[in-house]
């Protein structure tokens, strides 16, 4: 449930804005027959104007709820693949990586940088961008926006994936289901009101507006990267670049982890590090191991509900999901000394490190 | 017919290609336009004798853009 939850306030919170920058262009087509208003001759687009003005609520409204069925199937179709696979974490970080590159070239897009960013946007293909021309001309006003919306299916945004991942952590088509539900509504009250603003405000209010949505997009893109470098375990994360500089300057963060000296080998093997698992990430962030001799590590979790418990390693190629209260063990092998093992949760939100010393 | 290119340096997203290309259902004589966002490009397969090359520039600027031939 709390999962549900939390779901739906990263939809609240951030999602509208990410899927708005991917699949704003499949809503603007849905508002097509807000074009051939456009295109009226001009004296008969002077009584046009006369009218209000050409209704965006319903097409926003039908496209939503499209979109909010699609990825609902979606869920529950990743929640049943789930039963049987697992997501490879290094597979999700290099998602997530492309995924932010694609948002972070999609805002400079939209701050018309450079044109070689419009190659981030994705245009339908003609043929469909036609077929829904030629509906919205027609009466049955309701189909582009439906059609459309279902098509977002297709070009999931960054926030979107992880949650896709996480609805195939779930191993199960209705919590898989619930929780792209959960996600696509909390998205949805945002997407609609930056939708219906931008077609609604004036131009030059919405050149503000818009640049306000291209900073957003531009950040959460360097987030997303951020968050891939992490749960790849890279040392050039920004995460890792300032922990790496704190513990340059800390002493050691855990001195009592470290075998005694002159114990021998069959002892040392019973050096066990702790790590609290909490809500807002790890306890220590710095852990300190003796080098050449395996270590335990002991994640304690107590009313954890965060991505944190989504534990991983990359490099030992660990990943597991931790009870909400509780205590796993991970076995790790003989380092060298000088390595650093950098740990993180799935979502590469938390980071961490264990440094092995001689 | 001749087919013809224009560029359209200020469409500033997907929409605005879709605008472009209903000129083909609202302008006599166009057999077919594409427009693309991404290479700043409308290209106009038109019949010369129902509407000019003029006519279209004209068509494309009451959309509020700027097309240039090419």
């Amino acid at each position: 449930m709390e999962q549900i939850i939390l779901a739906f306030i990263t939809g609240l919170t951030t999602g509208g804005l990410s899927c708005l920058a991917v699949q704003g262009s499949l809503l603007a087509g849905s508002l097509a027959r807000q074009i051939e208003q456009d295109l009226l001759p001009a004296s008969a687009a002077r009584g046009a104007q006369a009218l209000s003005r050409p209704n965006t609520v319903l097409p926003i409204l039908l496209f939503l709820l499209a979109k909010l069925i699609v990825y609902t199937l979606l869920g529950a179709l990743l929640g049943l693949v789930g039963s049987f696979l697992t997501l490879d974490p290094i597979a999700r970080a290099a998602l997530m990586i492309g995924i932010g590159i694609f948002m972070v070239g999609n805002g400079l897009r939209m701050f018309d940088v450079h044109p070689i960013f419009r190659y981030f946007a994705i245009e339908p293909p003609r043929f469909i961008r036609r077929f829904i021309r030629r509906r919205a001309t027609g009466r049955t006003d309701w189909f582009a926006p439906l059609f459309l919306g279902a098509l977002t299916v297709l070009i999931p945004c960054g926030v979107t994936q992880a949650v896709m991942a996480a609805a195939l952590g779930t191993g199960s088509p209705i919590a898989g289901a619930a929780l792209m539900f959960a996600f696509t509504l909390g998205a949805s009250p945002l997407f609609f009101l930056v939708a219906y603003l931008a077609t609604e405000l004036g131009a030059r209010l919405q050149a503000y507006f818009l640049r306000f949505v291209a900073a957003v997009v531009l950040l959460l893109g360097l987030v997303t990267i951020e968050n891939g470098l992490n749960l790849l375990g890279s040392p050039l994360s920004l995460a890792n670049l300032t922990t790496s500089l704190r513990a340059a300057g800390e002493v050691s963060a855990q001195p009592a982890a470290v075998a005694a000296p002159g114990a021998d080998r069959s002892a040392a093997a019973a050096v066990t590090l702790e790590l609290r698992v909490l809500n807002n990430g790890y306890s220590p962030q710095v852990l300190r191991a003796p080098a050449n001799q395996p270590v335990t590590l002991a994640l304690v979790t107590s009313n954890t509900y965060s991505c944190a418990r989504d534990f991983v390693i990359p490099a030992l190629k660990y990943y597991r999901l931790l009870p909400e209260t509780g205590r796993v063990t991970v076995q790790i092998p003989p380092q060298r000394p000088g390595t650093v093992l950098r740990f993180a949760c799935s979502m590469g939100m938390y980071t961490g490190r264990i440094l092995f010393e001689g | 017919m001749i087919k013809k290119q224009f560029r359209v340096e200020d469409m500033h997203c997907a929409n605005c290609a879709l605008r472009l290309e209903s000129l083909e259902d609202r302008l006599p004589g166009i057999v077919s336009i594409e427009a693309s966002y991404r290479k700043g490009l409308l290209t106009v397969a038109f019949d010369e004798a129902a509407v000019s090359e003029a006519q279209i520039v004209a068509a494309v600027e009451r959309l509020g853009y700027t097309a240039r031939p090419m």
